[in-house]
């Protein structure tokens, strides 16, 4: 199975850089995404972020399922914006004649409308691929040394990369789940409509969610069992170093922002 | 035979010392455990026994001090290990003296190297990096796992994995290892070499040893002493020997005994005594042969054992069953596999390859191999979960590529490992009515089927319960209820009896059974081969997704040699027949505890009459 976040093997420059450059630059290509108003702004960022993925060679389909998980909200996110901003029409609305009450004359299309609906998308297109970016290049227990360094506290650290790992096995579970509901003869998840489909979500969650509370227990059980949590200073087998690489990397990604947020603030 | 109480086991001092210890979790009303007393030298090897739910798990916990330090709860009297209060230190401290290994090995391997997996411990307690490496490398070599440090934990096999959360322990350096049920989803052969890790570490390293466990076999081959725990209290404790010939008391607790004393005891009740009460193989070799030798002098000193006709028409029985079994292929088949080959995407994992066979109806077919052999990929293809890479799977004449999963659970249902990952709904009758109801049957049916399956379950008492709550027996019995609302004729089992202890073993084997008298098809896949041996008509064994044979027990299990590449071997009774010397005449294709016992007994009466 290749799930989304999972560390993915390999010897790309990306894969290199040290997990505190690589934190840095998910944390200001984050920002200068929330902070965006400019759709060129969210263009580039999403364009660089495309190349960023191609250097550190992960699979495209990766990008591509993650994509299409998140499609639904985008595509719904892209109709409310364009028929909900005020604006200058550009198209009336054709389902609603005026003359119905209260909602009747609403909906129609502005040109403001459409050209936000547009920076929305693009903001949402290139803020899903950075987390998993730098998820998928850095094995997680670099991650959290790499938060630790970067003057988080152990415990803190283990549980935001914890909570990332989370996410293959939860996935892994929800899918051995759904299987045993097809076994059933139990199809909306597969053809149901989305009414449906948002209905029957109990009958996953509830057994995702005990089952991950079992496992949690034992989980706690295991890590307290081998010292998680004991006093003094924490050792690390593995050690990371900061390259002049990896400051000309952060180097260039606060220079990248910072002409980002300019050119969002200038015009 | 001696009974001479506790006088065989290690000396020294004290070492471990639980004081009256009574423990609640908390919220619970009743004790976990209750009056526990025990003093356990250094270097002993401990065997746990007792049904699930008895207080193992608690025990495990009770001697690292994760309870009650980490899990609260109530706690009277003290738990002392290595001149450690376990109530007055904390658990990381103790985590030098105490390693513990769980049975789930995803729920305790939380990193994504194995090299890092093992370090985990040590980089918690603050160890330089030199020695934390030092350390890794020893651990890694102990459990023979060197070369797999930059390998992550997903990927390695059932076995490797459990051997790594021995190393991950070890890398602490502990005095003392604990291992809660650590080897129960192993293959036998995945088992002893995790086994024979700990009796290595036991035996070189006088690390104490601490074994909750359902395998009395393996209890019998390598513990110094057995603690049996029934609802919460340490009822019994002595060496193998001294327990596994207490039957009432094992019968109590719900304990197996080793097959050969099983064996050992059916003779006992008929007043044929071995001159060594056997728990091994080789005991019961010596034993056996022993009493056939001494036949006419044991003759003339014992009574009457058996009325001699009644034994040879019992032993003639099971023979007479065991070649009429295996004739069900030639009636009309149920799944047909023609060169079935799946691969497993994006990595390309081959896990079948061009595997051909049929199921006739009313069999009742047992799928055994090592971890990883192919066995649940072979039942989700049937049920249409998988389609076949390449080949064809017919389910009644369905081709599975053809028909949707929905479809074929009308036809075949799969009750698969983990009950928590198939039940949903908010109460027993729900759940079962779940699957009837996505078929869009009518009320009255629905209604007709929910209280077949709750009565065929014995599940009254459970309807309006919330299933994820109940207990691991009755959480699988309601899965298979759920299923069986489908009305499947062709039912398969993927390793139902997971988890579970003695009776539950028997319990899901006789639901199984007596679908199968009712007419169904039965496939279950499973490590449990003395089960296999007592219900299956026909074995099919897989290696690497290959058949390696298909045959009835009785023939399969007669090749311990071929079994042993697909890490498999015949249940005890069966490897005892097999070591009995020819001479003696005893048949070597044996199933069952009771047709050698009834051999056994048939040869007795045969010399008799002939002396």
């Amino acid at each position: 199975m290749d799930s989304p976040v999972e560390y993915y093997p390999g010897r790309s420059l990306f894969h290199r850089l040290d997990p505190r450059a690589k934190i840095i630059f998910l944390l200001l290509f984050t920002i200068v995404i929330f902070v965006t108003q400019h759709i060129h702004v969210a263009v580039a960022v999403l364009l660089t972020v495309i190349a960023l993925w191609c250097i550190a060679r992960l699979p495209l389909r990766t990008m591509g399922s993650h994509l299409k998980m998140w499609g639904g909200l985008i595509a719904f996110l892209f109709v409310v914006q364009v028929v909900l901003r005020p604006g200058e029409v550009i198209l009336i609305n054709p389902l609603i004649p005026p003359s119905v009450p209260l909602i009747g004359g609403k909906g129609n299309i502005t040109g403001e409308g459409v050209l936000f609906a547009f920076l929305i998308v693009a903001r949402l297109l290139a803020i899903i691929p950075i987390l998993p970016l730098v998820s998928m290049t850095t094995p997680i227990h670099l991650l959290t040394l790499g938060f630790v360094r970067l003057g988080l506290p152990y415990q803190l650290a283990y549980t935001i990369t914890t909570a990332l790992n989370l996410i293959p096995t939860l996935q892994a579970e929800a899918r051995l789940i759904t299987d045993a509901q097809k076994l059933r003869a139990f199809r909306t998840f597969e053809k149901g409509g989305p009414i449906a489909k948002l209905k029957a979500y109990p009958l996953l969650v509830t057994p995702l969610v005990i089952g991950a509370m079992r496992r949690g227990q034992l989980t706690a059980v295991a890590m307290e069992s081998r010292g998680f949590g004991a006093k003094g200073k924490r050792t690390y087998i593995e050690d990371i170093a900061m390259k002049p690489r990896d400051w000309a990397f952060i180097a260039l990604v606060a220079l990248y922002c910072l002409a980002a947020l300019l050119m969002n603030f200038l015009s | 035979m001696g009974h001479v109480r506790f006088a065989q086991y290690r000396t020294g001092e004290p070492y471990i010392v639980m004081d009256d210890v009574s423990y609640r979790y908390p919220g619970a009303k009743c004790y976990a455990l209750e009056g526990l007393n025990l003093t356990i030298s250094k270097g002993e090897f401990v065997a746990i026994l007792g049904e699930h739910g008895t207080g193992k798990s608690t025990f495990c916990q009770l001697l690292n001090g994760v309870i009650p330090n980490f899990q609260g709860g109530q706690m009277e009297g003290s738990v002392i290990v290595a001149g450690l209060n376990t109530q007055e230190v904390s658990v990381a401290e103790l985590a030098q003296k105490v390693g513990i290994v769980l049975q789930d090995p995803e729920a305790q391997l939380f990193t994504t190297k194995v090299i890092s997996e093992v370090a985990f411990g040590p980089e918690n307690l603050c160890i330089e990096a030199d020695e934390i490496l030092e350390r890794v490398r020893w651990a890694l070599q102990v459990v023979r796992l060197t070369g797999f440090e930059e390998r992550s934990p997903t990927s390695l096999s059932g076995g490797q994995k459990q051997r790594l959360a021995i190393a991950a322990a070890l890398a602490m350096r502990p005095e003392v290892l604990v291992l809660d049920e650590a080897t129960s989803q192993l293959d036998p052969v995945g088992t002893s070499e995790v086994l024979s890790v700990v009796r290595k570490l036991n035996q070189e390293y006088d690390v104490t040893i601490f074994m909750a466990t359902h395998k009395s076999e393996e209890v019998a081959q390598f513990a110094d002493r057995v603690l049996i725990l029934h609802q919460g209290r340490l009822i019994a404790q002595g060496t193998p020997q001294e327990v596994f010939e207490r039957e009432g008391l094992l019968r109590r607790a719900g304990i197996r005994p080793p097959q050969v004393s099983q064996l050992a005891i059916y003779l006992k009740e008929r007043s044929l005594h071995l001159s060594e009460f056997p728990i091994t193989t080789e005991q019961a070799r010596r034993g056996i042969e022993q009493l056939l030798n001494s036949l006419p002098d044991m003759w003339r000193e014992t009574r009457f054992f058996c009325r001699p006709n009644q034994a040879s028409d019992c032993s003639l029985d099971v023979l007479e069953c065991q070649t009429t079994l295996y004739q069900a292929k030639n009636l009309v088949s149920d799944i047909k596999v023609e060169n079935l080959t799946y691969i497993y995407q994006p990595y390309g994992v081959v896990a079948l390859e061009d595997v051909s066979f049929e199921v006739g109806k009313g069999e009742f077919v047992a799928i055994i191999g090592q971890n990883g052999a192919g066995k649940t990929t072979l039942l989700k293809n049937i049920v249409g979960l998988l389609k076949p890479t390449r080949g064809r799977m017919l389910v009644e004449g369905f081709d599975t590529r053809q028909t949707t999963v929905a479809e074929l659970s009308r036809r075949v249902g799969l009750i698969l490992q983990n009950p928590d990952q198939q039940l949903f709904s908010q109460t027993v009758e729900e759940e079962i009515a779940f699957g009837p109801r996505n078929l869009n049957l009518p009320d009255p049916e629905v209604v007709r089927r929910v209280e077949e399956a709750i009565a065929m379950l014995g599940l009254e008492r459970f309807r309006q319960e919330f299933p994820l709550a109940l207990a691991i027996g009755d959480r699988v019995r309601v899965v298979i209820a759920s299923v069986l609302a489908m009305e499947p004729h062709i039912i398969l089992l993927d390793e139902p009896t997971m988890g579970q202890d003695y009776r539950g073993h028997h319990q899901i084997m006789g639901i199984a059974k007596r679908l199968h008298q009712e007419g169904h098809t039965i496939v279950i896949a499973t490590h449990h081969v003395d089960l296999v041996a007592e219900y299956a008509q026909r074995v099919i064994v897989l290696r690497k997704g290959k058949i390696l044979l298909d045959d009835t027990p009785a023939a399969v299990f007669s090749q311990p040699e071929v079994l042993l590449r697909t890490h498999v071997a015949p249940p005890q009774i069966t490897q005892l027949a097999q070591a009995l010397p020819a001479y003696l005449g005893l048949p070597r294709n044996v199933l069952t505890v009771v047709e050698l016992g009834e051999a056994v007994i048939g040869k007795l009466v045969n010399s008799v009459h002939h002396n």
